[in-house]
């Protein structure tokens, strides 16, 4: 499709969420851009204006602190990765990051981009969700912070008013040192958006599951306890979730291996 | 020719030779057509169909012809050419009708590819959508939507196809042999199942693109990314009627083609976009959504297969019936039907047979040549067949493969006598066995399933295919002597990636006794330029122009004699020369230099000797014929060439995921004239064919649209999908009439590679599955169902084709 556009670069973050709060129905913003230009190519979306969130300063900034680690709306997957503190402190985040896509696209999307495209299938929800992340939620009036388990709406639905930004995630310091894992089943061993997928941390004997490609949403589960059987944890995973058919596979492969994942989980991590 | 000589005696053929295209694909030097641009060139986009089939009532390019930039509208209306390879039944642009989702109906070319987008979405087509016939065994019944109403005024080539008008049969094929009630009469067991699978995509790096100029006086230059410049040229004068001298055909570096740049493809849009546009360049290059649904795929296969077997495991009758999906036009899906019909049974000797193949229009993108050109698709069903059928009466499936394989002395479906030089499909099966330790598994195996939980299994499956082209096949080569002695190659056979250049070069210096570093092949193609070739299809480039070279060298070799037996007053018998010079044997200090002859040799006082040394070499497939269109006997095959493969998988028996531990692959390819491009062809189509099988495939909705147009959906493997092991070896049974003994092997590597890993996952697992790709879904239901299985995308658009298991001992 022929697309032309505004292109709009602000310096500030106070500059973006003023043209922002001027384009409220007709822009977009661009970060990573790796759903955004395929939108854009395969006619879906169609922003008059488009707003490179990248340019302004902090936008990239990923840092460590006594809060938590912050991740500014700019920061890459493959930031996370590199990053020391990420690696170290919340290895559940780097194993999500390490399963988005390949390594060229990581280059490129960034960990704020995933959620807010809030796709069912999006990898780096699972550890937000577990890890009780919140996101700073900015606009030209002022800022509110939501967290992720009351983040997303619906299919490719946040919270996020016209208006708003993300302009950080904070992934908060008592997480850290959460032990997990991410199984995503696909279709190849190369990179592929998942069947599903299930994470699970562990930390301080509190459980968390979050499950992707299930749901409209990507979807928590906090009710799963130690004194569960495995049976129970995953019948409660399965109550949470509430796959479809689609050309990825069907419900009912879906849910067996919502149910399988969710059970190895449970009595393999540590 | 030289079948015979030993190894010790050649210096390049069979030794390592690198590629004579390496540093430029490396270095992103070579220019592809993606590249090129002319002056004041236009570019092209498409107004494509949402339907899968509708009358086309209106459509108004009123508002895109005065848009800015915009050079050229065409619809389908204005133009009246049929195209078609075997039976002419396609339109350049859709005309009356649309017969499939994406099929074009009108194209503009601007002078930007935006504006010629923006022309493209203000085109208004009315559509009156029509109920469509999207599954190929829908298609045949009474009551179906004909999709070709008048296939019975369509002219084809009558010697080889048989159209049904009135029907959607776009050929049918037919093959009998012996006498097939008896057999079954006589078998102690009968078992009959139903294998499937569906359409799947090319997907060439690079995708398909042309530029076409319409010059004055209705001279047409075509630049274009295709297998074969003669073809592209033959079939687009018989479209618009022109001699061959106005169209000249440019191939250059091209960017993978696998089957779907055979034939004629873009060229004739672009062409009548040119025209239009006062005979401005025109240049067309389809999205990778277009190579999906705009372009031809793979055609979609069901096979039902009937094997009457004694009680000592010998195969005495089998039933075979093909259904093949040609989708909304016949271009190749024929005559991949005819191919695949007279080899049916795979390697295997069935002494009384009855095939008839169908090639079935429907309302969906349109079928054409992929790798194999039927055999990966038909082998799927004969090696999971030989398996089922080897189980079901309590064989050992290799044993069983061993009893019926081809040997010298059988008798192949068509009547052809199977002889010791026809190759060694048994030896081929016995290593592939071998080299995966087939029957057991290791102490290391044991301990890994142990430790992992996942099952491991092992399997084989054997292949075969003759190269399916015209009885009379011809090819040329042409040397021509540089000043300095070295040595151009020109030929249309295409290198669009598979490497048979390297191999004619090697074969050229073989044969002149020159070092390989003074022969170059030419890579841009030229049908200005180049001598004729039919096409670069059937993996049978390496043994017709590897001979038509061989030929060359030996004629440019006696016209250099002729002037150096002048210029040394010697007989030409007496003549002997070596890389640099022609002597005479007797005094070997009296010789001429190659050098010195090359454009004409100079006397002492000036006087000419000679003139410019040429070699000209011409080959055609020889003692070939046209197959009995009632029996099917003939002669169809030019060379044989067999293979099989042996393959590891570990397989989770909880949720159906599934690894390829190693994989090995075994081909009689005669003579490996470059063992480094052997061992590329066979992992390269080893990993296309796993592909294949583990998760490629067309997905339609109930109205005919495609679901998976993409990447996003359509998955190939990647690197990370290399099998952790793969073992490549050849067998060379030497084919007398093939260069230097070798045959081709260009398509095999993909042939069979799913049915052994079908075959291996049921080893492991006794999951029996009859329809690819083998997604792990399908695996986990096979397994917890305990029966066939059919691949659940097969219940979209139409309900499943169950395989129907039956086994009865008799008394």
């Amino acid at each position: 499709m022929v697309y032309e556009f505004r292109y709009l670069a602000p310096r500030t973050a106070a500059e973006l969420a003023a043209v922002l709060d001027g384009h409220k129905e007709d822009g977009k913003l661009l970060a990573g851009g790796t759903d955004l230009i395929p939108g854009i190519r395969n006619g879906v979306m169609k922003p008059k204006v488009v707003i490179d969130l990248k340019k302004y300063s902090g936008a990239d900034r990923l840092s460590y602190g006594a809060d938590g680690l912050s991740i500014g709306p700019a920061v890459t997957i493959n930031d996370i990765l590199r990053c020391k503190e990420a690696r170290e402190r919340y290895p559940v985040l780097c194993d999500c990051a390490h399963e988005l896509a390949s390594h060229q696209i990581r280059n490129r999307a960034t960990v704020a981009g995933n959620v807010v495209n809030a796709s069912p299938c999006s990898d780096m929800a699972p550890a937000l969700l577990c890890l009780g992340a919140k996101a700073t939620i900015r606009s030209a009036t002022g800022e509110r912070v939501v967290p992720f388990s009351q983040f997303f709406a619906g299919v490719k639905k946040t919270v996020l008013a016209p208006g708003e930004f993300v302009s950080c995630i904070m992934v908060p310091a008592e997480a850290a040192g959460a032990r997990g894992r991410y199984l995503k089943l696909k279709r190849i061993a190369g990179h592929d958006l998942g069947i599903v997928g299930v994470l699970m941390t562990r930390r301080d004997g509190e459980l968390r599951f979050a499950v992707s490609s299930a749901a409209p949403t990507p979807v928590l589960v906090d009710s799963v306890t130690e004194k569960d059987s495995a049976d129970e944890a995953v019948r409660k995973v399965l109550a949470a979730v509430s796959p479809i058919s689609d050309v990825r596979g069907t419900k009912e492969y879906r849910e067996h291996m919502i149910g399988v994942y969710a059970r190895r989980l449970f009595t393999e991590v540590e | 020719m030289f079948d015979d000589m030993s190894p010790d005696d050649l210096e390049y053929v069979g030794k390592k030779a690198g590629r004579p295209d390496m540093l430029e694909k490396l270095t992103g030097e070579a220019t592809f057509v993606s590249d090129m641009s002319l002056p004041g060139m236009l570019h092209v986009q498409l107004k494509k169909s949402p339907y899968a089939r509708a009358r086309i009532k209106g459509v108004d390019v009123s508002k895109a012809a005065a848009m800015p930039g915009v050079r050229a509208v065409v619809t389908g209306d204005e133009l009246d050419y049929h195209i078609g390879l075997y039976i002419v039944d396609k339109y350049i642009l859709a005309k009356g009708e649309v017969r499939h989702y994406g099929e074009a109906v009108a194209a503009v070319a601007a002078e930007t590819i935006e504006q010629a987008r923006a022309a493209v979405e203000a085109i208004e087509v009315d559509y009156e959508p029509l109920a469509p016939v999207l599954h190929h065994m829908d298609a045949l019944k009474p009551d179906a939507p004909l999709v070709h109403p008048d296939l019975g005024t369509y002219s084809y080539i009558e010697a080889v196809f048989t159209p049904k008008p009135g029907t959607n049969i776009a050929n049918h094929t037919k093959l009998r042999k012996g006498d097939v009630e008896k057999g079954f009469a006589e078998s102690t067991y009968v078992v009959e199942r139903e294998y499937s699978c569906p359409s799947v995509q090319h997907v060439p790096m690079e995708t398909h693109v042309a530029i076409v100029q319409w010059g004055r006086g209705d001279k047409v230059s075509i630049w274009t990314s295709a297998q074969s410049p003669f073809t592209v040229r033959n079939l687009f004068c018989h479209a618009f009627g022109l001699p061959h001298i106005n169209v000249r055909v440019q191939i250059p570096y091209v960017g993978g083609g696998f089957g779907g740049k055979a034939g004629i493809g873009v060229e004739p849009l672009c062409a009548v976009l040119s025209r239009k546009a006062g005979g401005k360049p025109v240049k067309f290059q389809a999205s990778r959504e277009e190579e999906f649904s705009l372009l031809p795929c793979r055609s979609a296969l069901t096979y039902r297969i009937k094997t009457g077997v004694s009680a000592e495991g010998k195969i005495l009758a089998q039933h075979m019936t093909m259904y093949w999906d040609s989708g909304a036009y016949a271009d190749y899906a024929v005559n991949v039907t005819r191919a695949s019909g007279y080899s049916a049974s795979g390697p295997y000797e069935i002494p009384n047979a009855w095939i008839d193949a169908y090639t079935i229009y429907t309302n969906k993108p349109y079928g054409t040549a992929y790798r194999g050109f039927g055999h990966v698709e038909f082998h799927w069903a004969v090696e999971r067949h030989m398996e089922l059928v080897a189980t079901a009466i309590g064989m050992d499936p290799l044993a069983f493969r061993l009893k019926n394989a081809l040997r010298p002395g059988s008798v192949t479906l068509t009547g052809e006598k199977i002889v010791e030089h026809t190759g060694d499909v048994v030896k081929c099966i016995e290593e592939a066995a071998r080299r995966v330790g087939y029957g057991q598994l290791t102490e290391a195996e044991k301990a890994r399933e142990k430790q992992t939980g996942w099952k491991i299994g092992k399997g084989v499956a054997a292949l075969q295919k003759a190269p399916a082209m015209p009885s009379y096949t011809a090819t040329a080569v042409v040397l021509k002597m540089n000043e300095d002695g070295s040595v151009l190659v020109n030929l249309a056979l295409t290198d669009y990636g598979q490497g048979t250049y390297a191999s004619i070069r090697q074969i050229v210096a073989e044969r002149l006794g020159f070092p390989i570093e003074k022969i170059k092949v030419a890579f841009e193609n030229d049908t200005d330029r180049d001598p004729y070739d039919w096409q670069t299809v059937a993996s049978k480039g390496l043994l017709l122009s590897g001979n038509a070279a061989i030929l060359a060298a030996e004629d440019l070799l006696k016209n250099a004699y002729a002037v150096a037996a002048e210029v040394l007053h010697a007989n030409p018998r007496d003549l002997a020369h070596d890389g640099t010079r022609v002597f005479v044997r007797h005094r070997a200090d009296q010789g001429v230099s190659f050098a010195s002859m090359a454009v004409g040799f100079a006397l002492p006082n000036g006087s000419g000797v000679g003139g410019p040394l040429i070699g000209v070499g011409r080959y055609i497939a020889q003692g070939l014929s046209n197959l009995n269109k009632e029996t099917g006997e003939g002669n169809p095959a030019l060379d044989w060439t067999f293979g099989a493969h042996g393959m590891v998988v570990e397989v989770n028996e909880e949720t159906g995921e599934y690894r390829v531990l190693k994989i090995a692959s075994i081909y009689d390819v005669g003579r490996a004239i470059n063992p480094d491009i052997v061992r590329g062809q066979a992992i390269g189509g080893m990993m296309q064919g796993l592909g294949t099988a583990i998760c490629e495939g067309y997905i339609y909705d109930q109205q005919g649209r495609l679901l998976n147009p993409s990447f996003t959906d359509n998955k190939i493997p990647t690197a990370k999908d290399l099998p952790l092991e793969v073992e490549c070896a050849v067998v060379e049974t030497p084919q007398v009439d093939g260069p230097y003994g070798a045959r081709g092997v260009g398509e095999h590597s993909m042939i069979s590679v799913a049915a052994a890993l079908g075959n291996a996952i049921q080893k492991a697992t006794g999951a029996e599955i009859t329809h690819m790709p083998m997604r792990f879904e399908d695996v986990w239901r096979a397994i917890r169902d305990k029966e066939p299985i059919d691949n659940w995308i097969t219940k979209s658009p139409i309900g499943s084709c169950r395989s129907v298991p039956e086994a009865r001992p008799r008394s």
